[in-house]
């Protein structure tokens, strides 16, 4: 089937992954449970990858920098047509939200998995978004539209309440935004906003919304066919961020009961169903104080975060996006959508926790991965592996499931400490700060909590003593090696000799 | 052998006695140690305490992962660290920090110029990497003496981008 908004479904049974990395893993395990034949794609600096390895076919898609690669839409394309694959996962990242990548593929007779072309392109601009889910009814956080006079605006603020926030209309990143928490704020936030945007943007428009203070990030994960029907697979908590990137989530959130999770559900399939959305899809929600929830964005792809509602609810959301590319309906009815127990997802990523999470580059040298009851390790990252600045730095998810938020916390605990990753500095202190700390134990959080009141500072070096001991012993064992290649009639190098060595130290 | 060890500015004695056995500043300790395979795997049985760890050597110091805390280590045997305490002290006196890429990146911008007078953690460099923006902070409280790159110029790991002069500027 083809609609005229640029979606394609059809059965197919052979399937380009058009990522890399652990989402790349993640789609050919999909692939492969359904029997569905995979094709990988990798770059110079990927050769020794697992997704290579995992494939039933791979081919060279170019440079390691991701413009000459992954990102090269006609690469792509011809990889397809030459290996005969009828259809491409984008994963997330590189091309999963671009919409002349999905219209692309579909005026190729290739089943992009993922949403039509349309609605990828409305979700992607901001002011088209707000104004197509405002007209199905689904609250946005309240503002003016850009390019009113400051009269229009200062009357909008006192209306809305403050604290409000001016924001340049071209703006991004922080840059150009001005709080202002009373109306004799607004003239120097209006100037200095204006000023801000000119300067960064070429583009003086500004706009005012409300801002939400102690404001959490919730968002609805939501699976729609092609036939019309959306479900709703309940809420992530995602507040824990740093500069907007995500670092925590968990499923469900601590804030959120059933009544609330029934009505943001049923606002979110409302947003999807304004873009006649097809395949896994999210809707960010910002959840003020009282509750009240405003839409922010929709995510149209499968997000880095979707285990943690995998976990609690049974559903395998990349089977079900195969599932429906190729047509089919989907086999459960909201009603069948059951929340039980609780994830955490911890994102892993190669920076240093200590030193303001300074990305951190290398070679991987060892890696072993937690195991036993509840845990799910997601991750592309082996020995070998050269982690460099081409990519981004989350190399591997730890997901834990337990009946309840204490267990899944005691179990991410205990995984944390079991996950051996040598070769790069990663932030797994962060996140056993973070699962030590009685904020995140008590629920109490917001989006700012990790950038304003979160340190790393007050951690203990609990093995500081134990490290002295090890690193002394392996440089100790190191020199008598060498003395002893030095003189080769005493060579002693095998283990056990060095065992009884110890033995005899010991007496 | 008689060895100094360094951790997170914590000094422990480590003394290996073929008579005595393993002693830690001076106290006698039961140790096993053993390693697995050929990676870094170790284990460690500390008066029985069982700690399971990962052991690299790097260029000058050892990396010792243990519950994923990582340790870097310097170990030296007592004379090379009693000659580094006189060379260090020697070098503090009017010395010459340096600003340099931890890893290959794009310069963003560079909010000194020189002659500025910086405190330890501000700011000198910012420098993206994996298509994030990460802020270099000088290590003392100095002088900028040389800026060596500008806003949008690439940079490979370990290149040279700022020097300060350590101490305070003089009064002007």
């Amino acid at each position: 089937m083809e609609r005229e908004d640029g979606l394609l479904v059809k059965k197919f049974d052979k399937l380009l992954i058009a990522n890399r990395g652990e989402i790349a893993l993640r789609i050919l395990r999909a692939a492969r449970e359904l029997g569905i034949a995979t094709v990988a794609v990798f770059s110079d600096a990927d050769r020794s990858a697992p997704h290579v390895r995992f494939a039933d076919e791979a081919y060279h898609i170019g440079p390691p920098a991701a413009r000459e690669s992954y990102l090269v839409i006609e690469k792509l394309l011809d990889i397809a047509h030459r290996s005969g694959a009828e259809a491409i996962h984008p994963g997330y990242g590189f091309l999963a939200e671009r919409a002349d990548f999905a219209q692309a593929c579909v005026d190729a007779g290739i089943v992009f998995v993922g949403p039509p072309a349309r609605a990828i392109e409305v979700m992607g601009d901001k002011l088209m978004a707000r104004a197509t889910v405002t007209a199905a009814g689904v609250p946005v956080v309240p503002g003016t539209s850009p390019g009113q006079t400051d009269e229009e605006m200062t009357a909008a603020a006192v209306t809305m309440g403050f604290p409000v926030l001016v924001k340049a209309a071209a703006g991004g990143g922080g840059k150009g935004m001005r709080p202002a928490h009373r109306v004799e704020d607004l003239g120097d936030a209006f100037a200095s906003a204006r000023r801000e945007a000119k300067a960064a943007f070429g583009d003086d428009t500004i706009y005012i919304e409300k801002m939400i203070t102690e404001a959490r990030h919730i968002e609805i994960q939501l699976l729609a066919d092609s036939h019309g029907n959306t479900l709703y697979l309940g809420e992530r908590e995602c507040s824990l961020q740093r500069r907007h990137q995500k670092l925590i989530e968990e499923a469900p959130s601590f804030v959120v009961d059933a009544d609330l999770r029934r009505r943001m559900g049923e606002v979110a399939v409302a947003a999807a169903r304004s873009v006649d959305y097809v395949s896994a899809g999210t809707i960010e929600f910002l959840v003020d104080r009282e509750k009240n929830f405003y839409f922010l964005e929709m995510n149209t792809r499968v997000q880095v975060e979707h285990p943690v509602t995998e976990l609690v609810t049974g559903i395998d959301i990349v089977q079900e996006q195969l599932r429906i590319a190729r047509g089919r309906r989907l086999r459960l009815r909201q009603e069948d959508v059951r929340v039980k127990g609780w994830a955490i997802e911890c994102r892993i990523n190669a920076e240093d926790p200590y030193n303001n999470y300074m990305p951190s580059t290398g070679t991987i040298t060892a890696a072993h991965l937690p195991s036993g009851p509840g845990i799910r390790v997601d991750s592309g990252v082996y020995v070998g592996n050269e982690i460099t600045p081409y990519y981004d730095s989350m190399i591997s998810k730890l997901i834990c499931y337990g009946e309840t938020r204490g267990e899944a916390v005691l179990r991410m605990r205990r995984a944390l400490e079991e996950y051996r990753i040598m070769g790069v500095k990663t932030n797994i202190p962060f996140h056993q700060h973070m699962m030590d700390s009685h904020r995140f134990l008590s629920g109490q959080f917001d989006t700012n909590f990790v950038e304003d009141r979160f340190s790393m500072e007050d951690r203990e070096a609990a093995h500081a003593l134990e490290a002295a001991v090890l690193a002394t012993l392996a440089a100790h064992e190191q020199s008598q090696r060498a003395a002893q290649i030095v003189a080769p009639g005493a060579r002693d190098t095998s283990n056990w000799k060095w065992l009884s060595r110890w033995e005899r130290l010991r007496k | 052998m008689k060895y100094i060890a360094t951790v997170k500015d914590r000094e422990y004695t480590i003394e290996i006695d073929p008579d005595r056995g393993i002693l830690i500043d001076g106290e006698p300790q039961e140790i096993d140690f053993q390693r697995l395979g050929s990676g870094g795997v170790t284990s460690l049985l500390m008066n029985h305490r069982s700690v399971s760890a990962v052991v690299e050597e790097r260029d000058s110091y050892w990396d010792v992962l243990i519950q994923g805390e990582l340790y870097s280590v310097r170990v030296q045997d007592e004379r090379a660290h009693r000659l580094e305490r006189m060379r260090s002290t020697g070098l503090t006196v009017g010395g010459e920090a340096a600003v340099s890429s931890p890893m290959p990146g794009i310069i963003v911008a560079v909010p000194v110029a020189v002659g500025d007078q910086v405190q330890r953690g501000d700011k000198v460099v910012i420098l993206e990497s994996m298509k994030m923006e990460n802020e270099l902070r000088a290590p003392c409280d100095g002088v900028i003496t040389h800026v060596h790159v500008a806003a949008g110029v690439k940079v490979e790991k370990d290149q040279l981008l700022v020097s300060i002069s350590q101490g305070t500027a003089e009064a002007s």
